[in-house]
């Protein structure tokens, strides 16, 4: 099996460090990172991620708006499955985010085991 | 003027910033944090019903070789409870070794292919009926030499019956060639058989048991395993012998 490729957007450098290393050796997962969504859709179009996390709250270009030009730029040929990071208590965001395109949430501070046991699902679609 | 406050309230937004991303990484980190907590304690818990279960396989077995015989009664359980007191005495890592108490229950496993007529005989064996009885050792280590949870406790079951002058079975080792965990067992074996009543004989006391052992550290015990002996509290091996019966 070919390694799959994950995208992890956040302009946080600590979080995406942070969910790289949870997933390193875990899966057979090619990571790459991206701090806005700019470089994000960059990324997207060269590597074509199966996965990708997004951060909602970013410089340049937001999650929500990055979601929903993934989701028209990948076209159906590579739907990478977009899992959204975002706050507590964002029901709202959650919405909109589910309109840009976005599959599965995972409210900061996330748990590592809650990520690892999501990759763990995804790994078997 | 309004330009500074501006600068001030900027600074202060900035601030705020920062401070709210440092409290954020604080919560993400507690949460790693909690999460490693619950993976240790679920190891923790696993690892301690992976070992009952062990304990309960071993037991189950070393029953099952006993059910066959009412004279020894809880012999297997008596002489680990023997063994490792005597480990223990001897100051080494056997001690530590988690799994030597199962080398210790399984010792006659082997015992299971062993016809009642010789195993339950009770005058002397003839020459061949001794060869059958002797080939315990080989068929017990058969049985258990794949469990490899057992580690070198495995090797009580094969060595047990060796002697320190190389006269013992089933590999006549000598010396430091048998297992040390094999050396300790045979003196609590040994010191089982001689303070329990069996078909042919009554039991002797303690003392005299005591007595026994001694006399052959150098011939068929190692002396070093003896010596330790000697430093057992009578008190623990009486109560060992009378709480296991």
């Amino acid at each position: 099996m070919s390694a799959r490729a994950v995208l992890v957007v956040d302009d946080d450098p600590f979080i995406r460090k942070l969910v790289s290393t949870t997933l390193e050796d875990v899966a057979n997962f090619d990571l790459h990172q991206a701090a806005d969504g700019i470089e994000a859709i960059e990324a997207a179009e060269r590597v074509q991620p199966a996965v990708v996390f997004l951060d909602i709250d970013m410089p340049r270009m937001d999650g929500i708006t990055c979601c929903r030009e993934l989701r028209a730029r990948l076209g159906p040929a590579s739907e990478p499955t977009i899992v959204m990071l975002t706050a507590a208590g964002g029901d709202d965001v959650e919405a909109e985010a589910r309109a840009a395109g976005a599959d599965l949430f995972l409210t900061k501070p996330f748990s590592p085991l809650d990520l690892l046991r999501l990759v763990d699902e995804l790994g078997g679609r | 003027m309004a330009e500074g406050s501006a600068d001030v309230s900027s600074l202060e937004e900035r601030l705020q910033r920062v401070e709210r991303e440092a409290a954020s990484k604080e919560r993400q980190l507690e949460r790693y944090a909690a999460d490693l907590r619950e993976t240790f304690k679920q190891e923790r818990a696993a690892a301690q019903r992976l070992r009952e279960s062990y304990m309960a396989t071993v037991r189950a077995l070393s029953n099952a070789v006993e059910a066959r015989d009412a004279y020894t009664g809880k012999h297997a359980e008596r002489v680990a409870a023997y063994g490792l007191a005597l480990a223990r005495a001897t100051g080494t890592r056997l001690a530590d070794d988690p799994a030597i108490e199962f080398g210790f229950l399984l010792h006659d496993v082997g015992k299971v292919a062993v016809p009642d007529a010789i195993l339950f005989k009770p005058d002397l064996l003839s020459v061949e009926e001794r060869k059958v009885m002797e080939r315990h050792t080989v068929i017990g280590w058969e049985i258990v030499k794949d469990i490899d949870f057992l580690g070198e406790a495995r090797l009580v079951v094969r060595h047990h019956h060796e002697r320190w002058d190389g006269m013992g079975y089933p590999d006549r080792l000598a010396g430091e060639e048998i297992p040390l965990a094999a050396r300790v067992f045979c003196v609590a074996d040994v010191l089982d058989a001689l303070t329990t009543d069996r078909p042919y004989r009554r039991r002797s006391s303690l003392a005299e048991a005591q007595g026994i052992i001694r006399e052959n550290a150098g011939t068929q015990f190692d002396p070093a395993v003896v010596e330790a002996f000697a430093t057992l509290d009578d008190d623990e091996l009486h109560h060992i012998r009378t709480t296991i019966a």
